[in-house]
Order: C-alpha cells, then structure tokens, then sequence
C-alpha cells in the first residue's frame, strides 16, 4: 500500500467516524499541556468537560445525523448507530467517574493532572473495541483502555490497598492479554485473517471449527471474560474494586464493562452456534457467583463489586442469546445496551455516593450506613434508588435492562437458564435491601464515632443528580431509549 | 534451509506454556512479569510464522509483521506501567514478592 493510497483512506467519512475519539485524544493532549503551566485546576477541569460533551455531541451527530459512516479505515473500523449509541455510553461512564474524582482525593494529592489525562485515555479504547472489525484494532484499543486503568488504580500510591489493587489488575490484565495474543495467533495462523468481516465468512466459518482455531478462540474469549469479570475469571474483582480509589472503580465497572460487551456483541462471529448453551451456562454460574458472594460481604464497596459479577452474569445471558439466534436481529444488541445504559447510571452512582461518603472518614461498611438517612437523607435516597435499580425493581431502569436481556434469553429457547437467572436475581434482593435497611431502619451503636457529614461538591452533586434522573427516566419512560438503541 | 510453520507453532506454543506455568508458580512480580513477556513474544513467533504460512506467491502477508509491532509497542508501555507499580509496592513494603501485595482476601 503506497502513501496516497494511505492518505485516500482518510476521507471525509473517515473523519466522522473516528472524529470523538480524536476529540478525546485532543482533549487530552490539551489537559497534558495545561499541566505545565500553572493554569489551575478551573481550566483543566473546563478542558475535560469540554473534551468529554464535545465526544458526546460527535457520537450524538452519528446517532441521529441520518446515514451513518459504516466501515471505514479499509474495514478494520465501523461507526453505525450502535456503536454511536455505545460511544454515548462509554462517555457519560467516565464523566460520572472524573465527576466524583474532583473532590475524591486530598486537596494537595499530586499528578492530579495525569490522573485526568488518564481518565481520558480509557474512553477511547473503549470506542476503539466497540467499533473494531479487526483484531489488531480491538488489541489497540483493549489496552489504551486497560494501561491507564493499571496506573489510575494504584493511584494513591501512598496506600498498600491502592497498589495492591493496581497490581492485582495488571498482572492479570498482562495474564489475559496473553491469552488474547496468542488466541488471536492461533485462529490468525489457521484462517489466514484478522477481519471479523472476513472470518464471518462462510467459508472461513468451517476453518474456525478446526481445533487449534477453536484452541484461539476459546482463549480471545477468556480474555475477554476476564476484562468483563465472568466465571472462572472474576476472582479479581473484589481485591481491585475494593482496593482502587472508588471513582476509578465506578470507570472499571462501568465502562470496561460496556466496552467488554460490546466487543462481545460485535464478534460473535467467532463463536459457533453450539456454544451458546455453554456460554448461558457460565452466565448463570457467574450470577450465583456474583449473588452469593455479595451476600456475605460487610463492606459494601466490595459487596458492589461482587454485584458487578453477577450484572456481567446477567448480561452474557444475553450474548448466549444472540449466538443461540440470529446475530444480526438487534433484540440482543438492543437488551445490552439498554442494560448497560441502566447500568452505567446506577453502578456510578452507587459507586460515586459511597466515594462521597468515604470522604467523612473510613471504609464504607454497613455498619457505618446506619442511621444515614438522619444525617443524609439526600444521599440515603439516592442511594435506596440505585439499590433499587441493581435489584431490578420496576419503575427503575435496572428492572427495564433485566426484562430485555431475560426475553432474550426466552426468545433463543434457553428458558431454563433464564428461569434460574430470574431466581438469583430474587436472591440478590438480599443484599440491596440490607443497605436500605441499615439506612433508614437502623440507629448507630452508641460508642460508635458517627462520622461528621462534609458537604458534596457540586461536581458530585450533578453527577448524582444526573445519573437519579438517568435511572428514573429509563425506567418509567423508557421510550426514548429503546428509540435510540 | 526452511524451518516447517507446524515446527514454529509447536516453538510458540511451547513457549506460551512456559510463560503460563511461570505466571503462576513464580512469586518474584519481576519474575512474574518476565513470564508474561514470554507469553506476548510466543504469540509474536505464532504471528510471524503464521503469515510465512499465508505468503501469497512469495510475499509474506503483512498482518502478522505488524501484529507483532504493534505488540511489541503496547508491551513495552505495559513494562514500563507494571516496573511503576512494581516500584510502588518496594516503597511500601520493602519487597517485590507477590506476598507483599495480599493484605485483602475473600
């Protein structure tokens, strides 16, 4: 290929397909800058939101702005309204995340500036795995997502449970990045192609069913398994979500996680029909796993953490739906991406209060919700809200997420599976409603030292106020979503 | 003299093994991390030993060359993350053994 056959490529399409990340990307470099001068906090603040709404707007314009771009880039990048749809997702992730991060850490705390670089970074490698139709390109983007993540988790580098978590995650994030390496050599060295388009194949489809190709892709898929936290692969996820600080933990379980599934959704290529059994199977072990993990936690950052498993259980319910029909029917991509919508609102949320309630002092544990309600009715609301929502309650957009994936489920003929999906989620009631209980409907100990409310920033005040309003909005009138997606 | 591509894959994958077994008996995080490197560069021989196999008339097909650029690109950003964090834990702990960092269980 010659310079200007090179430089063809960058059409006008192109551009508007790749444009919000080029928006973030700038952004970034911007904040990098402004790092050097002394300039403030104000303006790097002002170039975050600026980079981040400007990304929102581009995808907004790709949503809703008629023909879509499509395959660009000599086909290894794709901008359709899902992906658009999926950019919207990964955005409003990490600004609910640098939202709650403003005030998170101590006033003097350093590189307070590469912390925000970094929280730039992620959401393009999430855009780059939802739009990938080559795995070199989801390789790029699964670790721009992933490096910052290392780093931003063991941001407080002053505290052994930080670098911990960092470390935890690294070691096994390189671990699973092997794994995809060298599933993408196996399926690479028997199909001769990189293409999600081209081993969609007909012909490269009777190719992947030869071992050393299934060999390849059973390893890319527990890579990726590892990323979105599914059985056998999620034992990490407490350690890290309970370790890293709480804003960076409401990015990696929100935003890894959309961009996780939608790579999923996007390659189901690779996996042949008779997995999806299989597939519904580690779903459902994953959400036991998940449940009854959270149910004997006291702290309850990690009781979220190991409710994250069990959302990555519900939603892979779905994926085995689409491999068990038709991929290309939306129903599947349509229930995960309204699940992850509902999600990204809730999981932020309930992650950014307790990062809120962290800054009065001490983990936050259920012993230290008691009698919240008192002291911060605001927050104790918000937080029964999105208790509510994980739970899957009607009227929130949790419960919205859940009906969708589970009539998947039932559509693809895994009714069983679906069935025993809706008891866990019965049992995860357990755990949500304890917070809830402890709030409203328990004193604190008498020598117990109540921890003085600080007031909240404004930053975190919108973020909660937005994602309440986002939770409520897909929940009671779920229209609009389920016309964008 | 022309090294069979089943020969190169069997390198790879016994390579890969290595850098698995490794990762999970080794207790040193270098060490560790020396195994994952192994891991990446087995995927590396696989690549560039698949694209000799998918040579059309001659020319060696070109994904598999820059594949492995661009792994070993993201690996050495990836080192240098992971020698940070590495770093950070000696600071704390005064050790580099996985030890040192499981102080949260369950």
């Amino acid at each position: 290929m010659n310079a200007q056959s090179l430089l063809q490529m960058f059409d006008a399409n192109a551009l508007r397909a790749v444009a919000p990340m080029l928006a973030l990307a700038l952004g970034l470099v911007l904040v990098l800058l402004a790092g050097v001068f002394p300039l403030g906090r104000a303006v790097r603040s002002a170039l975050v939101v600026a980079a981040l709404v400007a990304s929102a707007v581009l995808h907004a314009n790709l949503l809703l702005g008629g023909e879509t771009p499509g395959k660009v880039l000599a086909g290894t990048f794709e901008a359709t309204s899902t992906t658009a749809m999926w950019g919207l997702v990964f955005v409003a992730s990490t600004l609910f995340a640098w939202l709650y991060s403003v005030r998170y850490y101590d006033e003097d705390a350093p590189f307070k500036n590469e912390h925000d670089v970094l929280m730039l970074a992620t959401p393009i490698g999430m855009m780059l795995m939802a739009g990938a139709r080559d795995l070199i390109v989801f390789f790029i983007g699964l670790e721009l997502l992933s490096i910052p993540l290392y780093a931003l988790a063991a941001f407080r580098r002053d505290r052994a449970r930080s670098v911990e978590a960092g470390l935890k995650y690294f070691l096994l994030g390189a671990f699973a990045a092997g794994f995809f390496l060298y599933g993408t050599a196996l399926v690479y060295a028997t199909t001769g192609s990189l293409s999600l388009d081209m081993l969609a194949d007909p012909a490269q489809r009777a190719a992947l069913g030869s071992p050393m190709a299934l060999v390849g892709v059973a390893l890319i898929a527990a890579s990726v398994f590892f990323k979105v936290s599914v059985f056998p692969f999620h034992l990490w996820v407490p350690d890290v979500y309970e370790g890293a600080p709480t804003p960076v933990t409401a990015l990696m379980a929100t935003g890894t996680k959309a961009a996780g599934f939608a790579f999923l959704m996007s390659a189901l290529v690779l996996l042949p029909a008779s997995t999806a059994s299989t597939v519904a199977l580690i779903a459902v072990i994953t959400m036991a796993a998940g449940n009854f993990g959270a149910l004997a936690q006291t702290d309850v950052k990690r009781m979220l953490a190991y409710s994250g498993i069990a959302h990555a259980g519900t939603l892979l319910l779905g994926v085995a739906g689409a491999i068990h029909g038709d991929p290309s029917n939306g129903g599947a991509v349509q229930a995960s991406l309204v699940y992850m919508t509902a999600y990204v609102a809730t999981a932020a949320g309930a992650f950014g209060l307790l990062a809120l309630l962290e800054r009065d002092g001490g983990p936050t544990t259920l012993e230290s919700l008691k009698g919240l309600a008192q002291r911060r009715p605001w927050v104790a609301a918000a937080l029964t809200l999105f208790m509510l929502s994980l739970g899957g309650i009607p009227a929130t957009g949790g419960f919205l997420g859940k009906y969708l994936v589970f009539s998947v489920a039932v559509r693809s003929e895994l009714t069983g599976f679906a069935i025993l999906g809706v008891l866990l989620s019965v049992v995860a009631l357990g755990y949500y409603l304890r917070v809830i209980i402890a709030m409203y409907m328990q004193a604190p100990e008498h020598d117990a030292n109540v921890p003085e409310p600080r007031p909240a920033s404004a930053a975190a005040t919108l973020a909660s106020i937005t994602c309440a309003a986002l939770v409520l909005a897909t929940g009671i009138l779920p229209g609009w979503l389920l016309e964008l997606t | 003299m022309n090294i069979p591509t089943a020969h190169l894959l069997y390198l790879s994958a016994g390579l890969f093994a290595l850098g698995v077994l490794g990762f999970m008996v080794r207790r040193n995080v270098i060490v560790v991390l020396m195994c994952v490197e192994l891991m990446l560069n087995a995927a590396n021989l696989a690549f560039l030993a698949a694209s000799r196999q998918h040579a059309l008339e001659g020319k060696p097909a070109l994904q598999g060359p820059i594949f492995a650029i661009f792994v070993i690109t993201v690996a050495a950003a990836e080192a240098a993350v992971g020698l940070a964090l590495i770093i950070a834990l000696y600071r704390l702990k005064q050790s580099a053994e996985t030890d040192a960092a499981a102080e949260m269980k369950g």
